[in-house]
């Protein structure tokens, strides 16, 4: 027995320092988050009074979280959609063997590796409704200046537009990935039954690729409804209240107002949210795969 | 399409290239706009960045500067309330930090899950993919309070040390770890050579490619990282690019365009320049791995 102890205990010194980090950064802080969410915690007092599930009511009763939920579940729909096509799209295109194909998948995905705060910046400027680029082109066509991020109905849409452009890079890789794995025979077999084309596209391509459409729309999903650094640079959550987003809302909860214990129940429940839409869309779609 | 029937002599192949071309004709007609919309708002940024000040709110606009000027980097390298080139050695400093800490940290992980036995390995290992489930921002309310109570806001500490609890990087390297043939390291252990060293001179050379992909996605997520810093640093001093960059953007909408789009282009050439070098690699890794998802 000492001697299996002496042979095995060397093997834990490899895990142990990840460990040591594991249990200060990552499993320490969680549980101590949803510690934090059952008080009224002041960053700067001595004693944080116990409130119970008191964060969390409030929270139900809160017309701001409310709102700050329905604009970033409207983001992310959005994105996540615009992300699917254009992705998926671009992925069509550079799948073919053609002179420059690196080249284009070298393009489209570099805006991926900007910083949020990179692309937040100029989009703000192309965005505006004065002086703005896109404003500008529209001009030329006749159509007059629009307030992309000045108007309520609009700023959303607009926002998602632009981290469709930032981000559809990410997923064009993944489904290139995902249809360069598809046998050319299957292609093959299908132009003998006649089938080229778009209908190759319906009845091979499309179902093959579940698996891989499937994968991408839950985690952009999941990351999209994580948005921050969009609002946060191009319109501050405005105008108004119209493009507050939740982790933006948690933000202010946290670093502006001191109220943790609050920002902590909003952390914990968009948790809650997010495991739930990722079981529910394996339940939805994921049976139906198959291979 | 002529021309490429008459570089080609004999007919029937003259005739496939000519097929071959109309084919591709569709292609292009759609790959070349959707490229040049895709670069738009880069070469935009770099084209403010060059223009006089004067001329960045005039129409209509000069898309390409018309007396393009150093101007807007001058003044921005001068200014010492925006102090970009210590903003630009804390990034630097803070990314690399980062990335050898995950590299060290994992790699020894991810050979103690992929190789070496112990009790409680696969509980362990499965209680870490668990955690993947739980989305990032739960932890960074507790963990900046972890800082405050260290003492450590406004410190390089806390924007190094907490990266080492990635997880993403541990799946990566046991992957790859684990498809290494363990012969290799068999012949090594029977010539009486410690598991630190089969570590160190057969597992990390043969798994360098994982390794320089891990280390390329931790040094750009840790470069473009915006609400860490913007949490627990607060003075103008400490601050990395992307942030010094917000400051920029949030308060001078219409007074300092050409700087703040120096400032975006200060803060984007390192990585675009990262990109250009390992693009195949990155675009690689992504495939196969599906890392950097946003």
């Amino acid at each position: 027995m000492k001697q299996r102890w002496r042979k095995v205990l060397p093997n834990y010194l490899f895990v142990l320092p990840y460990l040591c980090f594991y249990v200060l950064f990552r499993l320490g802080p969680d549980l101590f988050g949803f510690f934090v969410s059952f008080h009224q915690w002041e960053v700067l007092g001595d004693t944080q009074s116990f409130i119970g599930l008191g964060n969390y009511l409030a929270l139900l009763h809160d017309s701001l979280w409310w709102l700050a939920l329905r604009n970033t579940a409207l983001f992310a729909v959005l994105t996540v959609a615009g992300n699917l096509v254009v992705g998926l799209g671009a992925a069509l295109l550079v799948k073919q063997n053609i002179p420059g194909q690196q080249f284009f998948r070298v393009v489209f995905y570099a805006p991926v590796v900007l910083s949020v705060a990179v692309m937040a910046a100029v989009l703000q400027k192309m965005l505006d409704s004065q002086y703005g680029l896109l404003n500008y082109f529209l001009a030329w066509i006749g159509i007059p200046g629009i307030g992309w991020l000045a108007n309520p109905n609009l700023v959303i849409p607009s926002l998602s537009a632009g981290t469709v452009w930032w981000n559809f890079g990410f997923p064009m890789l993944i489904f290139l990935s995902g249809l360069l794995n598809i046998p050319d025979h299957l292609y093959e077999a299908a132009r003998i039954d006649g089938a080229d084309g778009f209908a190759a596209f319906r009845v091979i391509t499309l179902p093959l690729l579940k698996p891989v459409l499937l994968f991408v729309l839950v985690t952009q999903f999941i990351a999209h409804l994580q948005v921050f650094g969009q609002m946060f640079i191009m319109t501050q959550g405005g105008p108004g209240y119209a493009s507050l987003s939740t982790i933006m809302y948690l933000y202010q909860t946290a670093w502006q107002y001191y109220q943790m214990g609050y920002a902590s129940s909003m952390a914990f429940s968009l948790a809650v949210l997010i495991f739930a839409i990722t079981l529910l869309n394996f339940r939805l779609f994921g049976q139906r795969v198959e291979y | 399409m002529q021309a490429a029937a008459r570089a080609s002599s004999p007919v029937a192949s003259a005739s496939r290239v000519a097929r071959k071309t109309v084919r591709r004709l569709p292609l292009y007609i759609l790959l070349i706009p959707m490229a040049l919309v895709t670069l738009m708002p880069v070469i935009y940024m770099f084209s403010v960045s060059f223009t006089p000040e004067a001329d960045t709110l005039r129409w209509p606009i000069y898309v390409i500067p018309q007396h393009p000027t150093l101007d807007n980097f001058q003044r921005l390298l001068n200014d010492p309330t925006l102090p970009i080139l210590r903003w630009m050695f804390n990034s630097l400093f803070i990314s690399t930090s980062i990335t050898l800490l995950v590299l060290v940290v994992n790699s020894l992980a991810a050979y103690g899950f992929a190789r070496l036995e112990f009790p409680g390995r696969d509980a362990l290992f499965i209680g870490l993919l668990t955690t993947l489930m739980i989305p990032g921002q739960v932890t960074l309310i507790p963990t900046f309070l972890i800082m405050h109570n260290l003492g450590w806001l406004n410190t390089y500490n806390a924007m190094i040390w907490p990266a080492g609890a990635n997880v993403l990087g541990i799946f990566l390297l046991r992957q790859f770890f684990q498809s290494i043939p363990r012969e290799l390291e068999e012949a090594a252990i029977i010539d009486g050579s410690s598991k630190l060293r089969t570590y160190w001179s057969i597992i990390l050379p043969l798994g360098r490619s994982a390794m320089v992909a891990l280390a390329i996605f931790t040094f750009l997520s840790a470069w473009n990282d915006l609400f860490w810093p913007l949490i627990v640093l607060n003075s103008t001093q400490m601050e990395t690019l992307p942030v010094g960059l917000t400051i920029l953007t949030n308060s001078n909408l219409y007074t300092r365009q050409g700087e703040t789009m120096a400032a975006a282009a200060l803060t984007s050439v390192p990585v675009l320049i990262l990109y250009a070098i390992f693009q195949r690699r990155i675009i690689q890794g992504v495939m196969v791995s599906g890392l950097a998802g946003r």
